[in-house]
């Protein structure tokens, strides 16, 4: 088992934006999930903490996300969800994340979003990714089979639920939730699934979500929720909000989304929600980091593309 | 955040019973009684239910089934005992998924097929969506729809090999393809008079529902336009005007991506086999239909800021389309002097984009995408290394049958009726009205 000298020597690689060798990132797996086979389906969490949305492989704005928010482990840090898919860079981005899980397990906390999933990874990006950057599956195959053992939800102090989507028709309380079994793929409909993937609405009561997955639920709901449970806010992501946060539903629910100008193209600001030490919420915006590291841009024909070779 | 398109699951009703399903199966039993006491700790039984051992199982708390588990002990905040291990109790959903370099390269190129005409009279009806599995998909793509439709998108694309927008062509414009002008025009004049709302929150403008609601007030009227005087006016417009509402994005999601793009190739795809667009009218249909059909899109792209649905960001050919790139490379096949390396000449750009869609797209994905082409277009990048235009066009269609048409989260959208059919023969039906579970029609 390598010692932290060896973890804060790839903690430091990562921050450059190198990617791990193959057998480490395995290695580093296997440590992250005794680490979060221990956690909660709903993980208790104390302020001070940062509160962070999607970050979409977008490596150099998460290094800029710490840069604003304070370093880890100066700053805790509460993810919630969605690290991989779509950026060029969710290898090390999710690399990173989980290295800081195992070095500084009670400072950082990492939920599950709907894109850390086998089925999603495959078609987002992040397979692709691996494939290309490894040149085979394994490191794909590490970190699927890691995010199984990813917390669905957390709650910071008993009072802001936090997680990746949304409620559930079928999850009345925390409770309910804590009875799930999670460790499994993100399965394409039930309770599960709905918390990874839901999204608030204008309308009240539950609707059928266009994403074909989850639901849509309403004010209604998120204030019956949180009186249930005692919650002053339910914190999410899973939106792409153009100042980086929205509160919406009276206050009951806020989006959060860590990703600036998201896929290079849309112009958003980032955001990340900081908690106080007495609960006070302060949010910070981020525009993408301004300086980036010249990739490696060596080609590589796609498969698609490739002479039979006879 | 936001990917769209996953299975079109049927969403399970939220007042599901919880344990009447779990007591009526012979695996499961409850043990504990509804509010079980926190003592309740060791579960010796793997075929416990999940919903009752909670502490505190209210009517609606429940998962829709209740697979034999191992359970954590009930939530004691007091408690100062650790969390409960967890162990996986299933196999991986999907495991590693076979990468094959060697069937990719020698995957078939999709061929052109002259499109099968319909006979008259015929009996429309409401196309409906039929993909939900992998299974599914190997249907689709074995299926007489499958495979014709596959032929029509090459058919497409051969008919504009060296041709630019602005060449003449073989024949005059049809009156079919007169009125699919018109259509775009009319679309795009709506965007010209729905401004974007001032809107704070999501990306995605608010202001494109009211687009698509005119869409969908005059949609009927937009097809009727389309077809000629006979047995096929007004009965066709049933099963028409569902392909051309999904054809410019979702109203609800606000975005727009292949899986719309491909509905409206299946909208030109069905008036092809209701005889109305003819093999002669190709060339027009690509590079005057499709290129006003892309002008409109990166419209309403823009004022109302679609978000790009299930797009695999860097890691995808690009955000929203994919056709223009099959029928612009071959375009540009045998080019004397522009090869797949001069996108990245800007000159290049500058002057042929009007002329190459594949150049257009380019130049276009350069304007709005901030950073260096190489990271934020990898695909396309990697392509530009390609020697020769011809090996792109090829491997594009074979990108294309992989990439979008045998991808569930794509195809799950797409509409079968009686033009574009699930079912190729009775036998078929019959022998899936047999076998057909719930959910599953194979």
């Amino acid at each position: 088992m390598p010692s932290h000298a060896d973890l804060d020597r790839q903690i430091e690689l990562l921050r450059e934006c190198k990617p791990l060798p193959e057998a480490e990132v395995k290695a580093l797996c296997e440590q992250a999930r005794a680490i979060l086979m221990e956690e909660w389906n709903v993980q208790p969490v104390r302020c001070p903490v940062t509160i962070c949305g999607d970050i979409h492989g977008q490596f150099h704005d998460l290094i800029e996300l710490f840069r604003i928010g304070g370093e880890a482990p100066d700053t805790n840090y509460l993810f919630m969800g969605d690290y991989v898919d779509r950026g060029y860079y969710s290898v090390e981005t999710v690399t990173l994340l989980v290295a800081l899980k195992v070095r500084y397990r009670d400072r950082i906390t990492i939920l599950r979003g709907n894109h850390e999933s086998r089925q999603i990874t495959q078609v987002y990006g992040f397979y692709d990714e691996c494939l290309r950057k490894y040149g085979n599956a394994n490191v794909w195959k590490y970190f699927t089979d890691l995010f199984d053992y990813l917390p669905l939800t957390a709650v910071v102090e008993s009072q802001i639920f936090c997680l990746h989507g949304g409620l559930s028709p079928s999850l009345d309380t925390l409770d309910n939730i804590r009875a799930l079994d999670r460790i499994q793929e993100v399965p394409h409909e039930g309770p599960m699934c709905d918390l990874l993937w839901s999204d608030p609405d204008d309308r009240c009561g539950w609707g059928i979500s266009p994403r074909g997955a989850g639901y849509t639920f309403g004010q209604d709901i998120a204030a019956q929720f949180n009186h249930t449970n005692g919650l002053s806010l339910i914190s999410r992501a899973h939106q792409l909000v153009m100042e980086g946060y929205n509160w919406c539903q009276d206050k009951n629910v806020v989006t959060v989304f860590s990703a600036p100008n998201y896929c290079y193209r849309c112009g958003n600001m980032a955001a990340i929600l900081e908690i106080g030490e007495n609960m006070q919420q302060e949010f910070i915006q981020f525009d993408p980091a301004p300086r980036q590291i010249e990739p490696d841009t060596t080609r590589k024909t796609p498969d698609y593309f490739l002479f039979k070779l006879l | 955040m936001a990917t769209p398109e996953m299975a079109d699951t049927e969403p399970t009703s939220p007042e599901q019973p919880n344990c009447a399903a779990a007591e009526s199966s012979p695996t499961t039993t409850c043990t504990g009684s509804h509010g079980a006491s926190p003592s309740l700790r060791t579960i010796p039984s793997p075929t416990l239910c999940c919903a009752c051992a909670s502490a505190s199982a209210s009517a609606s708390a429940t998962t829709t089934s209740c697979p034999p588990s191992l359970q954590p002990p009930p939530w004691n905040p007091t408690s100062a005992s650790p969390p409960p291990v967890y162990r996986p109790i299933r196999a991986p959903a999907i495991n590693a998924p076979n990468h094959n370099q060697t069937a990719i390269i020698l995957s078939p190129v999709p061929q052109p097929l002259p499109v099968d005409v319909l006979p008259l009279p015929h009996r429309f009806e409401v196309p409906a969506k039929r993909i939900t599995s992998p299974a599914d998909i190997d249907h689709f793509h074995s299926s007489a729809s499958g495979k014709g439709f596959l032929g029509f998108v090459a058919g497409l694309s051969q008919a504009v090999l060296l041709k630019k927008i602005s060449d003449p062509l073989p024949v005059p414009l049809s009156g079919t393809l007169e009125s699919l002008l018109n259509l775009l025009d009319t679309l795009s004049r709506w965007a010209d008079e729905i401004p974007p709302l001032p809107h704070p929150g999501r990306y995605g403008n608010p202001a494109f529902r009211l687009w698509h609601e005119r869409l969908e007030n005059f949609a009927e009227q937009l097809v009727l336009d389309l077809l000629p005087d006979g047995d096929i006016k007004p009965a066709a417009t049933v099963e028409l005007v569902p392909y051309l509402l999904d054809s410019f994005g979702n109203s609800t999601r606000i975005d727009y991506g292949t899986g719309h793009e491909t509905n409206f190739a299946a909208f030109l795809y069905c008036l092809a086999r209701l005889g109305l667009i003819k093999e002669e009218d190709y060339q027009g249909l690509v590079l005057k239909v499709f290129v006003k059909y892309l002008e409109l899109l990166r419209k309403l792209q823009m004022v109302y800021s679609l978000e790009p649905a299930g797009s695999h960001g860097v890691w995808g050919l690009d955000d929203y389309h994919f056709l223009p790139f099959i029928f612009g490379s071959a375009q540009l096949v045998d080019h004397k002097y522009m090869k797949p390396k001069s996108i990245h000449n800007q000159d290049i750009l500058d002057n042929f984009s009007g002329e190459y869609m594949y150049l257009g797209c380019i130049a276009f994905v350069k304007k709005v995408k901030k950073g260096l082409f190489a990271e934020h277009s990898p695909m396309l990048d990697d392509i530009s290394g390609v020697a020769h235009w011809a090996k792109v066009n090829s491997g594009m269609l074979k990108m294309y049958k992989a990439e979008v048409l045998e991808k569930v989260p794509i195809m799950q959208h797409f509409l079968f009726g009686s033009i574009i059919k699930w079912f190729s023969s009775k036998n078929q039906v019959q022998m899936a009205n047999q076998t057909a579970s719930p959910g599953t029609i194979n």
